[in-house]
């Protein structure tokens, strides 16, 4: 009797111990990226990169004891279904944080959402300025459009030292803050645009565009776009017999604009956030470690992605898995030593400042070229 | 309720309107359009653009977007008469992809960024809740039904499904088919305009993105899947069109998949669609209802 | 520039052509917008790819994404559209829009979402005609493109199953009363038809070196304004589309600073010309 009664007590004490680790032990942070449809790929390298800094924090204990549950879901790049995930993270799901593994439309739909129910929210690449105005709860760890687009104008006329420049731009929200930034910063120095073209995301050809360019003749051309589209205007720019210098951006981050474009590739000057030849280690681990996982090179948009996730869970650790107590963790956030590189602080709109990284292609590989953390360039706008 | 689910009924409940009026262009006058997202864009640009620019209250936005919506509609349905049948739908198509572009392109339309900060519709000087704005919707979707109601009792009603069974027959007994043609587009745009205001104040972004061929696509599978040329059949097809993603939503990998798969399967077995004339599911619901009232018979 | 720009123009006129070539004589025996054409492209790229990772032999290769993307063209009649010839044309249009929803996420689970490089490598040198040169791409893309339209126009005008086929497409049921083997001919049709799209999805792979899931979007669309404005179901109508829009597409981009993306571009240009001529430049009330 007093065997069964033991018993009981035990066995009670230890279901009571399994919920309450239960109930302590699950910190769930929601993710939303595009896994189907036309942005299938970069949906797919957000969610890898975060999938791996998961795992990594999981197998070693977790935040504070505490293991981390993410919960994923798919956006299509669709604002209805990206408002209906929104409140699906908030109400049903009870997360204490998310990250925006997306582009600009779902994550711009969503902050208001997430800002009025007090949950913070951190943008890994998504690029529309109006994200971070939406209040105090949404943060954003990848360049605005602006902020990248005067670096690449300063690479171009005061790295490459071009006088008259040509330019493809594509045509949505990425590419015409890029060229605006882009714009202001060779006006300063007397660069000249000589041509200027916007393109349709998807455009396969751009032999028309290329043609008119090589009569043109100019220094640079200055081409914004992602890799699918990049590595085709490269491409066939060397095709045409087209020889100036070629510049890019962060869209061209990718392992797999370096095999689309093949030998093109080669001398194209990009800028971006993530720094192959960065001597942290923890960097190159991240790197080979998920070359070893998914037998790929690790693309900006993972980068990124894995940066905000991170920035996230440090706040956990230092506040505790409370939404306003990380939303004040992550607004305090000094010198986060990210993948992309340090992020010193966010500002007053939750802007992360950073270095902008100039990297180039050589023997079919990113490597280092300059980097640019000139305030006046890199200091995000703060309203 | 929770917001969730709010969230979810008022997009259906958008979509539904949607479906109700292109059922009018495609269902009644029997003109396949594939560009219906171009009006559903044009009420939504209208509506928000007049909010943001001008600070107009909801309630002047949402006739604005309506009125707006449906003389574009009439413009454009002018190049539309010219063509028929499979032309007619291709047409219809680019005009789809002009429409987008002028949106995209023009900065009046605010370029690639859209309308940012549509307000959310005030009643009583504060702000309408969720729930409050689905009551809204609902409204309108009884509104729209009851001028489909209208229409299918009318001449007109009838004069367009004459159309829609054979052109040339209806106009040698005497159709005026520019009229009745013109008619159906400028009543199924301007409910499509409602809808876009709408879903433009419900949003409080829009860009041109969120009206593309994709989108027509999304509104028309919704009409024939739920049962082209009745009433029912749109509203119960944008519900189920519109709930499934959301039911699919935990198996990640495959929901895209299985949207596409569902589309094909019940046009190979049901092509009236699920409501449609003489479906199964209608066929079934009619026998169970005879037989019910038949049970009671006896009584008398 | 001139010289440079009207290469650039057939280029992709000749590309245009042999996708939109399958969707017209389709459209010509059954009546019906074959969405799902575009899919079939796009396997066809798959296929390709796959068949030239195994065997380095680009013509293997093509040989082998037409046969397979034509067997899968009859497999679509047989299963799918045969059933819905007597139902409203929207039926088949939406059944092959839900195909080819199916099959693009079909490809991207297999095959994974990323771009797939089709690296082949040319050892001909281009060739320089003035201040104009045709890379080898571009030579295999008029090569290819040639050789299959004269095989088309050859089966078409000069044997009986062409001339079956055309008496399809004129008039089904008094092509079937006058005892013509339809069945037979409507899939000879989709065999024909999908192994150009095939053909094409693997020479488009080739030329611009990638191959991934969505690449059908665009065609999808491109393809329906080219056969409409060729006059639905004409084939030479929808070469005369194809290198129209081609053209106009690369001169618009290349002289003209229009504001207006090329996808639109091609949708005025077909508009415009449907203004005048309701039924396509070459159709037939």
């Amino acid at each position: 009797m007093k065997k069964w009664i033991l018993g009981g007590l035990i066995s009670l004490l230890a279901l009571c111990v399994g919920v309450g680790t239960l109930w302590a032990g699950e910190i769930k942070i929601g993710f939303f990226a595009p896994l189907t449809g036309f942005a299938a790929a970069d949906g797919a390298s957000a969610k890898n990169a975060v999938t791996l800094a998961l795992e990594k924090i999981n197998v070693s204990g977790g935040i504070n004891g505490n293991k981390v549950k993410l919960v994923i879901y798919d956006d299509r790049v669709n604002p209805q279904e990206s408002v209906a995930i929104a409140n699906k993270l908030v109400e049903r799901d009870k997360v204490v944080a998310v990250v925006s593994g997306s582009y600009s439309t779902p994550t711009r739909v969503t902050a208001p959402i997430f800002n009025k129910a007090g949950i913070p929210m951190v943008a890994a690449y998504a690029v529309d300025p109006s994200i971070t105005r939406a209040g105090p709860y949404i943060f954003r760890t990848g360049f605005l459009g602006e902020v990248e687009g005067k670096a690449a104008g300063e690479v171009a006329v005061n790295l490459l030292k071009a006088k008259t420049i040509a330019m493809f731009t594509i045509d949505n929200d990425f590419g015409r803050a890029l060229s605006k930034g882009f714009h202001e910063r060779i006006k300063k120095f007397g660069g000249k645009v000589v041509y200027e073209h916007a393109f349709a995301i998807g455009t396969k050809d751009f032999s028309a565009m290329l043609t008119k360019v090589k009569a043109l003749d100019p220094d640079l051309l200055f081409i914004s776009g992602y890799y699918e589209e990049a590595a085709l205007a490269v491409k066939q720019a060397r095709e045409l017999g087209l020889t100036c210098r070629i510049e890019g951006e962060e869209g061209f981050d990718s392992p797999k604009f370096l095999e689309l474009a093949g030998d093109a590739a080669n001398g194209v000057v990009i800028t971006t956030n993530l720094n192959r030849d960065d001597p942290r280690p923890f960097v190159q681990n991240f790197i080979k470690a998920y070359k070893k996982k998914y037998g790929m090179e690790p693309d900006m948009v993972g980068a990124s992605s894995y940066d905000a996730f991170m920035v996230v869970v440090n706040a956990i650790r230092k506040a505790g898995p409370n939404p306003k107590a990380i939303r004040k963790a992550i607004a305090e956030t000094k010198d986060f030593d990210g993948l992309t590189g340090r992020i010193t602080h966010f500002n007053k709109l939750g802007e992360a400042m950073k270095p902008v990284q100039v990297q180039i292609v050589k023997g079919g590989e990113f490597h280092y070229f300059g980097v640019i953390s000139d305030p006046e360039i890199i200091t995000p706008p703060n309203k | 309720m929770s917001a969730y689910i709010v969230t979810v009924s008022i997009t259906i409940g958008i979509y539904v309107i949607l479906a109700i009026s292109l059922n009018i262009i495609t269902g009644y006058a029997g003109q396949i359009s594939l560009g219906h997202a171009a009006f559903f864009g044009i009420g939504a640009y209208a509506s928000g653009m007049l909010a943001t620019r001008v600070g107009a209250p909801f309630f002047v936005c949402l006739p604005f977007a309506v009125v707006v919506t449906g003389i574009v509609g009439a413009i454009l349905g002018i190049p539309c008469l010219r063509v028929r049948e499979d032309f007619l739908a291709i047409t219809t198509m680019g005009i789809n992809f002009v429409v987008q572009a002028v949106f995209l392109y023009v900065p009046f339309f605010g370029g690639a960024l859209g309308i940012s900060n549509i307000p959310v519709p005030s009643i009583h000087g504060s702000d309408m809740t969720k729930p409050e704005y689905l009551i809204m919707v609902l409204l309108f979707i009884l509104l729209s039904i009851l001028v489909d109601g209208w229409l299918t009792r009318s001449w007109t009603g009838l004069a367009l499904s004459a159309i829609r069974e054979d052109e040339t027959a209806a106009e040698m007994s005497g159709v005026n088919l520019t009229r009745f043609k013109v008619i159906a587009f400028v009543l199924g745009s301007a409910m499509a305009g409602l809808a876009g205001s709408l879903y433009a104040h419900f949003m409080s972004f829009i860009s041109a993105t969120d009206f593309g061929f994709a989108e027509s696509i999304v509104i028309l599978s919704m009409v024939v899947f739920g049962g082209i040329g009745t009433l029912r059949g749109p509203i119960i097809g944008a519900i189920v069109l519109g709930v499934a993603p959301e039911l699919f939503r935990p198996i990640l990998n495959y929901r895209t998949l299985l949207y596409g798969v569902m589309l094909v399967v019940l046009m190979r077995f049901q092509p009236q669609g699920l409501l449609g004339i003489d479906s199964f599911v209608t066929r079934t619901l009619k026998r169970l209802w005879k037989k019910e009232t038949r049970g009671y018979e006896p009584a008398a | 520039m001139l010289g440079q720009q009207l290469i650039n123009g057939f280029t992709i006129g000749s590309i245009y052509a042999l996708i939109a070539l399958g969707l017209t004589m389709v459209y010509g025996v059954l009546k019906i917008l074959h969405i799902a054409h575009a899919g079939v492209y796009a396997m066809g790229a798959y296929i390709g790819l796959w068949v030239y990772r195994l065997v380095p032999n680009l013509f293997l290769a093509m040989l082998a994404a037409m046969f397979l993307s034509g067997v899968a063209g009859i497999l679509i009649e047989r299963f799918l559209y045969k059933s819905m010839l007597d139902k409203s044309r929207i039926v088949p249009l939406i059944a092959s829009i839900g195909l080819f929803i199916a099959m693009e996420e079909t490809f991207r689970i297999i095959a994974g979402p990323y771009v797939k490089a089709f690296s082949v490598h040319f050892r001909q040198k281009p060739w320089i005609l003035g201040s104009a040169r045709i890379s080898a791409p571009q030579m295999l893309v008029f090569g290819v493109t040639i050789v299959l339209l004269v095989l088309l126009w050859w089966v078409i005008t000069r044997t009986r199953m062409g001339k079956a086929l055309r008496a399809v497409s004129m008039d089904r049921e008094m092509a079937d009363a006058l005892g013509v083997a339809t069945e037979k001919i409507i899939l000879l049709s989709f065999f024909i038809s999908s192994a150009l799209a095939g053909a094409a999805g693997v020479l488009v792979g080739v030329f611009y070196n990638s191959v991934y899931p969505t690449m059908g979007d665009i065609p999808a669309y491109k393809a329906l304004a080219i056969i409409v404005l060729g006059g639905m179901g004409s084939i030479p109508g929808t070469i005369l589309g194809a290198f129209l829009i081609g053209i106009s597409e690369t001169f618009l981009i290349g002289y003209v600073n229009v504001p207006l993306p090329r996808d639109a571009l091609a949708f005025i240009v077909m508009i415009a010309v449907l203004m005048f001529r309701p039924y396509g430049l070459l159709g037939k009330e």
